[in-house]
């Protein structure tokens, strides 16, 4: 490994449940620090620039750009990559619709998709097409022209609303 | 159609990992001691790079073209066989000019990205400026500094096509004339370009992790440029996120990082970001048209006449080279349409912008967008439904299958149906009602249809014709039958969103019958599986995936040889069915078999062919003319006159796509077509300013269509299988990106027809519209 920059500074966070302290710069993205650092690669940077979606986490359990919030401003914060949604019921629940509709193709821009979905089944639960296309419409795709991903979330938001 | 096999609308093998971010893309790759690389890029369009300076502290970690040219590294050169095409050399990064803004000039190497990137801010380079050529026709004509100044003038290839008709000119009652221009744009998958270059010590191989749709071809460029025998080469395609035609050439930072990789014998990563993507991959579908459409009173084609020119920016790409693009333009612009007459003269220019890399669908939506507004341009000269022209003009069902006016071989269909099932669906006459009757909110309705066909999997003799770097026209694949009767199937296409772990292994079970769990696809690895020129042209299902068939069928005839000894039957009298060899009310598990043949050869029969469980087949089509989808999309829009807002209210397409091996996956493929199209309709569009400065280098200035911009699309399926392949499969891969741009002008127009405005140029954007309804009160 290389010896830390001088201006390296701890952080400590919680990653997909588990605590950590990691080493980083300043100007370290939070999308470098769990790709790079914690060998986290379910999170894509699609722009670098917070358009396009593809990194979007959790953050306290709210979806932001990982690739604008800076590492070091998590501190004390709890992050959930895709891969945090492994073992959670809306996200199980969310696999299955987006095999089921083909809501993913190339598969890129998917796990942003699945955390801005997570978010808006946990908000809304009675969303229609056109409020699902509201709320997802900051995330981008470059293959499935949005109509299998609609679908998918539409599944789970109407098999949610059978069970309650 | 039932089961798992070819029809079935099965879900993807590839899923599961990709939805837990547990796939491997080329930026997710981490070597031991991989370092990272920054270009330096020109920051001007076209000038002498009078040299560098850098400074002494990070010297040794930058790299420019003069130290890749000592150990004989050579320009990519990409040439075309056709009669006075123009070679143009293009060294991986600038020597001693740069050609346009966002070429690489000097390469920087640090432990990571953001260090290379500071190292790349301390690099500067000494420009003597010189005149830019920024739009393609200005760039033709006489006294245009030349791009490359051995040249005579800036076309890297002009071609004809047909001949003058102009005594049928004259006398034709209907003339229809048109100038239209397609905007540059990007093609912009999810995910940009990467690689990861190193040196295999064990097997004494540079292997090259790439983003690409072609791993045999990077490799055969690679070489060329290099110097380094092929079998010294490895090129690996991991995931990759989308390609569209972007990751379908050899990329000069490919070139750059391959050589680092064997120079400082240490493996380095470059992954594109989304500014490098915007600024130096700015490079698609630009295109401008004068043309005319002859017709009798009844609105039947009689002859059409253009002129094309293409920009093809500032260096011929390997390997497809600058000239397909319009030479393609040349053969395709009369469409799926019949008529007697057709004279087109194309001209591929050079411009001090990116080099144009063939898009999804290449030059069809542009000419599609051409063919389609003349079409609508006929019916209301003679008054009548453009869907009525339409159907007149169209290739009838009975004369397929037909050689059209440039010798296109139309394998089948019934593409006026088409456009009748369109007109039904969409509901005509239900929108002229609405026509009828004023919007309350003001907009004006629009209805556009659009129709095409798509040569896809093309074959030997057209690509032999363009005489570029890479002839397509036979595809091989292996099957290997595991020790416990599983499948590997290893084939040289590359899939990077088509599903092909699954369409080809529903392939594979339609022969044999292995579960689909139990067959894996391994692609896009020269080091594992045949020789392909790779996964472009909507070819991969019909050329591969008949390679797979093929494949499976002469190990279909191995398997029932063991299987019949085991029975004790005469393989005559067995049968290949369900996974198993049967012969009267007996049967051997194709796990028994390859048992047997690996682990118990002692029971095999003495003659049994020792070629064994292994088969590597392949595949031609019957025709070497490529398959013939064809789709009539079509489009209701409202236009708001005040803000020139356009919202997509209804989109249908109606496509025919022979035999499906999987409807879900095809209707996947033209539901993102058709969004790339409406990008290339409304949205998409890549500006230069005078001194060829690209405007549009983050997503807030270049717009692609998102939830909000794209519709629910309606997608109808017509059934004829082709005569040519196998299960009569056609290529179907960019069908969907063809249509939409024609359609969506179509319909606007339609809307616009009230104030008497036309627009025709794309994107078609809200200020285009202003304008057109401008103008049209300007000259009423």
């Amino acid at each position: 490994m290389n010896a830390a920059p001088s201006n390296a500074r701890s952080v400590s966070l919680t990653v997909n449940g588990r605590r950590l302290v990691g080493v980083t710069t300043p100007r370290t993205h939070l999308a470098d620090f769990l790709r790079e650092q914690q060998r986290l690669t379910g999170t894509h940077l699609g722009c670098e620039h917070g358009v396009c979606g593809a990194c979007t986490v959790l953050l306290d359990g709210e979806p932001v750009r990982s690739c604008i919030t800076y590492a070091v401003a998590c501190e004390g914060r709890s992050v959930t990559t895709v891969e945090g949604l492994a073992d959670d019921e809306i996200g199980a629940a969310l696999r299955e619709a987006f095999s089921a509709a083909h809501g993913l193709q190339c598969g890129f821009c998917t796990p942003g998709m699945l955390i801005s979905a997570w978010d808006l089944v946990r908000r809304l639960p009675d969303a229609d097409d056109a409020r699902i296309r509201l709320e997802m419409s900051g995330n981008l795709c470059r293959c499935t022209g949005y109509v299998g991903i609609v679908e998918a979330i539409r599944r789970v938001l109407d098999d949610r609303k059978g069970h309650r | 159609m039932q089961g798992t096999g070819v029809g079935a609308r099965v879900r993807r093998k590839e899923d599961d990992r990709l939805l837990r971010g547990r796939g491997r893309f080329v930026a997710d790759i981490a070597l031991v001691g991989m370092r990272e690389l920054a270009f330096v890029r020109s920051p001007v369009a076209h000038a002498r790079l009078r040299g560098f300076e850098i400074p002494d502290a990070v010297r040794h970690a930058v790299f420019t073209w003069a130290d890749l040219a000592q150990d004989g590294v050579k320009p990519i050169r990409a040439a075309s066989g056709l009669p006075g095409f123009k070679v143009s050399e293009q060294p991986a990064m600038a020597s001693d000019k740069v050609r346009f803004v966002g070429e690489p000039i000097a390469v920087c190497v640090a432990d990571s990205r953001a260090e290379a990137e500071d190292i790349a801010a301390l690099v500067s380079a000494e420009f003597d400026e010189l005149p830019v050529n920024v739009d393609m026709l200005a760039a033709c004509e006489a006294g245009a500094s030349r791009v490359h100044e051995h040249w005579k003038d800036n076309v890297f290839l002009e071609t004809s096509v047909g001949t003058p008709f102009p005594a049928v000119a004259a006398a034709a009652p209907v003339k229809v004339c048109r100038t239209i221009r397609t905007a540059r744009q990007c093609i912009l998958p999810l995910e940009g370009k990467g690689v990861v270059a190193s040196w295999d010590r064990q097997t004494e191989q540079l292997v090259l992790q790439t983003a690409t749709q072609m791993p045999h071809i990077v490799r055969s460029g690679l070489s060329e440029c290099l110097g380094v025998p092929q079998d010294a080469i490895r090129v690996i395609a991991p995931d990759v996120g989308g390609g569209f035609g972007w990751k379908g050439l050899l990329q000069p930072e490919e070139v750059v990082a391959a050589w680092l990789a064997m120079r400082m014998d240490q493996p380095v990563r470059w992954i594109e970001d989304r500014r490098e993507h915007l600024v130096a991959a700015a490079n698609a579908r630009e295109h401008h048209y004068e043309v005319t459409a002859y017709a009798d009173a009844r609105g039947k084609l009689l002859g059409v006449e253009a002129t094309a020119h293409v920009d093809a920016g500032a260096y011929s790409i390997y390997p497809f080279s600058a000239c397909l693009e319009a030479a393609q333009v040349g053969s395709i612009l009369p469409g799926p349409y019949e008529f007697s007459h057709y004279h087109c003269r194309t001209y591929s220019v050079c411009t001090n912008k990116p080099p144009i890399v063939p898009y999804r669908g290449v030059a069809r939506p542009n000419v599609c967008f051409v063919i389609e507004q003349l079409i609508d341009g006929i019916a209301q000269a003679v008054g009548r439904e453009s869907w009525e022209v339409r159907v007149e003009n169209l290739v009838p069902p009975g004369k397929m299958p037909f050689d059209n006016i440039t010798g296109k071989h139309f394998d089948s269909g019934d593409y006026p149906e088409s456009v009748r099932r369109a007109v039904a669906g969409i509901d005509l006459a239900g929108v002229r009602a609405r026509q009828r009757q004023n919007e309350p909110d003001g907009r004006l309705i629009g209805v556009g249809l659009a129709t095409y066909c798509e040569q896809g999997a093309h074959g030997t003799a057209v690509y032999h014709g363009w005489g570029i770097p890479m002839v397509p026209g036979h595809e091989q694949a292996q099957a290997r039958i595991t020790p416990d009767g599983g499948l590997e199937l290893r084939v040289g296409v590359q899939s990077h969103g088509q599903g092909m772990e699954t369409t080809f292994a529903q392939v594979a079970h339609e022969v044999l019958g292995i579960p689909l769990e139990r067959i894996r696809l391994i692609h896009g690895d020269t080091g594992l599986t045949p020789y392909s020129t790779g996964t472009w042209g909507s070819r991969s299902m019909v050329m591969a995936g008949g390679a797979v068939a093929t494949s499976c069928r002469i190990l279909a005839q191995r398997l029932r040889r063991i299987g019949a000894h085991l029975l004790q039957a005469s393989p005559e009298d067995s049968v290949l069915a369900g996974g198993c060899v049967r012969s009267g009310g007996a049967e051997v598990s194709i796990a028994e078999i390859a048992h047997t043949w690996y682990r118990a050869p002692q029971l095999l029969p003495l003659d049994v062919d020792p070629a064994g469980l292994e088969v590597t087949g392949g595949h031609k089509p019957k025709s070497d003319h490529g398959t013939f989808s064809y789709a009539t999309h079509a489009a209701v829009v409202a236009v708001d006159p005040e803000l020139g807002l356009v919202d997509i209210i209804d989109y249908l397409v109606v496509e025919d796509a022979g035999t499906m091996v999987n409807p879900m996956i095809v209707e996947g493929q033209i539901h993102g077509g058709v969004a790339q199209g409406i990008g290339t309709g409304l949205y998409e569009c890549s500006p230069y300013d005078n001194e060829g400065q690209p405007l549009a280098s983050t997503f807030m200035d270049y717009l692609v269509p998102g939830f909000t911009e794209v519709p629910h699309i309606r997608v109808e399926h017509m059934h004829t299988p082709s005569p040519y392949t196998e299960f009569g499969m056609k290529g179907i891969g960019e069908g969907g990106a063809i249509a939409p741009a024609a359609a969506l002008c179509n319909a606007i127009n339609d809307a616009l027809r009230p104030l008497g405005a036309i627009v025709s140029d794309a994107p078609i954007t809200p200020r285009r519209i202003l304008a057109a309804i401008e103008a049209a009160g300007a000259t009423r």
